[in-house]
């Protein structure tokens, strides 16, 4: 019996001061209150090292939480991961409401240029509602090349389903043809490697290695585009993508696939430097394929031989170019600087008007979206170019501009 | 120096018999374990969980606030200003999101959204619909600012 209670008082001992010990081991908590929420969470215990992942979410302000989700209070990494929301792309469209969403954020605000999530959720790119019309369409699913159906149901389209087709070139074309839309995980291979979701565009791709970086970016390079466009074709003769098989080792060549000749603004800038956010996000409408919603066009920039490009004169601090240009500071865009717009009214904030005399054609200065090169360039009014205003396609001006590749 | 032979009788003289000895061995362990456990229980009791911001700040001697200056505290965070209307803060928490703004030449820029407010705080302009929210400043017995962060 004595002995009993001398060993139980033993490893009594031993047991607390075991516990103690491997306490004193464990993690130190970090905490982290961010103003926005004003809730405390320990994720910076282990991911104190991450970047900032831009300078308009810095951490202290939103924390991790809010856009990840996850368990705020946890110290281990299961615990602390279990309810992230998209894994680690909260981006996901899934579950981008919740993290990227909100009245003060990207969606839920009365102005339009600022409800990202809606107009990306009915985006051709996130919806794949063109390419699945058109092949509905060429193999008798459909009578016309009305966008009816999307990769899921929004806004009147419903949701595309193979299994429901008749025609075996409609399923296969859901079986092999469907990797490129937002949704959509990516075909293997670091060339194809991106997130779903806003992070498709704003974040650098994983790389297969799985070396990742935490940031968010409006200054996407064209290889961000490129682990979509220009990877290949997709072929209706057997429905399957047929990757590029050339290996560029240049810019010119590296662009696009080799199926075309193209204008030098076309493979020394980046494809953000054109096409715009309505472009490329959507405006919230439903369209029948790319042609309707991509709309830039030479003219946008040079004019014609009749007319300069369209123009507009920044009128106050709280223009929505002024603000653009602060979340990619590539120009130091002023109150009464004259900048391009689009035909449908978008400011091409990081186009501006050089000051000239007054009656003489205008040069105009071009800074890079993704890497800050200036660019000048001369509209085609007052230029020896012929190019007649209703000849507006790029074939138009390639017969003149290609470069040869 | 004795040495106890584990299983030897004791012997007239022993200062430590091994009946003592198991003794002593067990009200140690208790003893260490009630003393680890007290320790525990102090530390358990006395964990302060993470604090909510203050919402008042002792500035120091009014006397380091000269008329004219406008001084940055960072721990606020705000700018502390001494005019001929007497003592005043500008808080430097963005209306918008909440993020800390800059004081700059011509008043104050908010480095995540672009916000930006006039010198005494008012919006020059936006993200943010508001200005920078103005705080009370009061000068106690020992002639201290004290800054207020809430009205």
């Amino acid at each position: 019996m004595r002995r009993g209670l001398i060993l139980a008082s033993l490893l009594l001992f031993v047991a607390t001061g075991f516990t103690v010990l491997r306490q004193s081991r464990s993690l130190k908590p970090v905490g982290n209150t961010p103003s926005l929420t004003g809730q405390v969470e320990y994720c910076l215990t282990c991911h104190a090292d991450l970047p900032v992942i831009s300078q308009s979410h810095p951490v202290e302000t939103f924390g991790c939480v809010l856009c990840h989700g996850g368990e705020p209070m946890a110290l281990t990494a299961d615990l602390a991961h279990s309810t992230l929301r998209g894994g680690g792309n909260p981006s996901d469209l899934a579950v981008v409401e919740a993290s990227c969403g909100g009245e003060k954020c990207h969606n839920g605000t009365p102005q339009v240029n600022r409800d990202h999530i809606q107009r990306v959720a009915t985006s051709l790119q996130a919806t794949y509602a063109g390419a699945i019309a058109q092949v509905r369409y060429a193999f008798g699913a459909q009578p016309d090349l009305t966008a009816r159906m999307g990769v899921y149901a929004i806004d009147g389209l419903s949701a595309f389903d193979p299994t429901a087709e008749s025609s075996p070139a409609i399923q296969s074309f859901g079986m092999n043809c469907l990797y490129c839309h937002l949704t959509a995980q990516p075909m293997v291979g670091d060339e194809y490697s991106r997130w779903s979701g806003c992070s498709a565009c704003h974040s650098p791709a994983p790389r297969e290695d799985g070396t990742q970086v935490h940031q968010l970016t409006t200054s996407m390079a064209y290889t961000q585009c490129d682990t979509c466009h220009n990877r290949g074709n997709y072929s209706l003769l057997d429905i399957q993508f047929h990757p590029r098989e050339d290996a560029p080792t240049d810019r010119l060549h590296d662009y696009y696939q080799p199926i075309a000749e193209f204008t030098r603004c076309e493979w020394t800038l980046d494809c953000i430097d054109c096409h715009t956010r309505q472009e490329a996000m959507g405006d919230g409408h439903i369209y029948n394929n790319k042609k309707e919603i991509q709309y830039i066009r030479c003219r946008t920039c040079h004019g014609t031989i009749e007319s300069l490009p369209l123009t507009y004169t920044i009128g106050d601090e709280n223009d929505l170019a002024m603000r653009l240009a602060f979340l990619n500071p590539k120009v130091d865009l002023k109150v009464g600087d004259t900048i391009l717009m689009t035909d449908k009214g978008e400011l091409l904030w990081n186009i501006r008007m050089l000051p000239g005399v007054e009656g003489t054609t205008p040069t105009y200065e071009l800074f890079s979206k993704a890497t800050g090169q200036r660019l000048t360039f001369i509209p085609v009014m007052g230029s020896t170019c012929q190019q007649q205003p209703d000849q507006q396609d790029a074939r138009y001006c390639h017969e003149c501009h290609a470069t040869q590749r | 120096m004795h040495v106890i032979a584990m299983n030897a009788m004791p012997r007239k003289g022993d200062i430590l018999s091994r009946r003592n000895f198991l003794n002593l061995l067990g009200k140690g362990s208790l003893a260490g374990s009630a003393l680890i456990s007290m320790g525990v229980l102090v530390r358990y009791l006395s964990f302060q969980s993470e604090t909510s911001s203050s919402t008042q700040y002792d500035l120091g001697l009014e006397t380091n606030y000269p008329l004219g200056s406008r001084i940055t505290v960072q721990s606020v965070p705000a700018t502390i200003i001494h005019d001929s209307q007497g003592y005043h803060a500008i808080s430097l928490i963005c209306p918008h999101l909440g993020c800390a703004v800059k004081a700059i030449g011509d008043g104050f820029a908010c480095p995540c959204h672009g916000s930006r407010f006039l010198p005494d705080g008012s919006l020059r302009n936006g993200p943010a619909s508001k200005s920078l929210t103005i705080l009370r400043v009061e000068t106690n017995a020992e002639g201290h600012l004290i800054l207020f962060t809430t009205k």
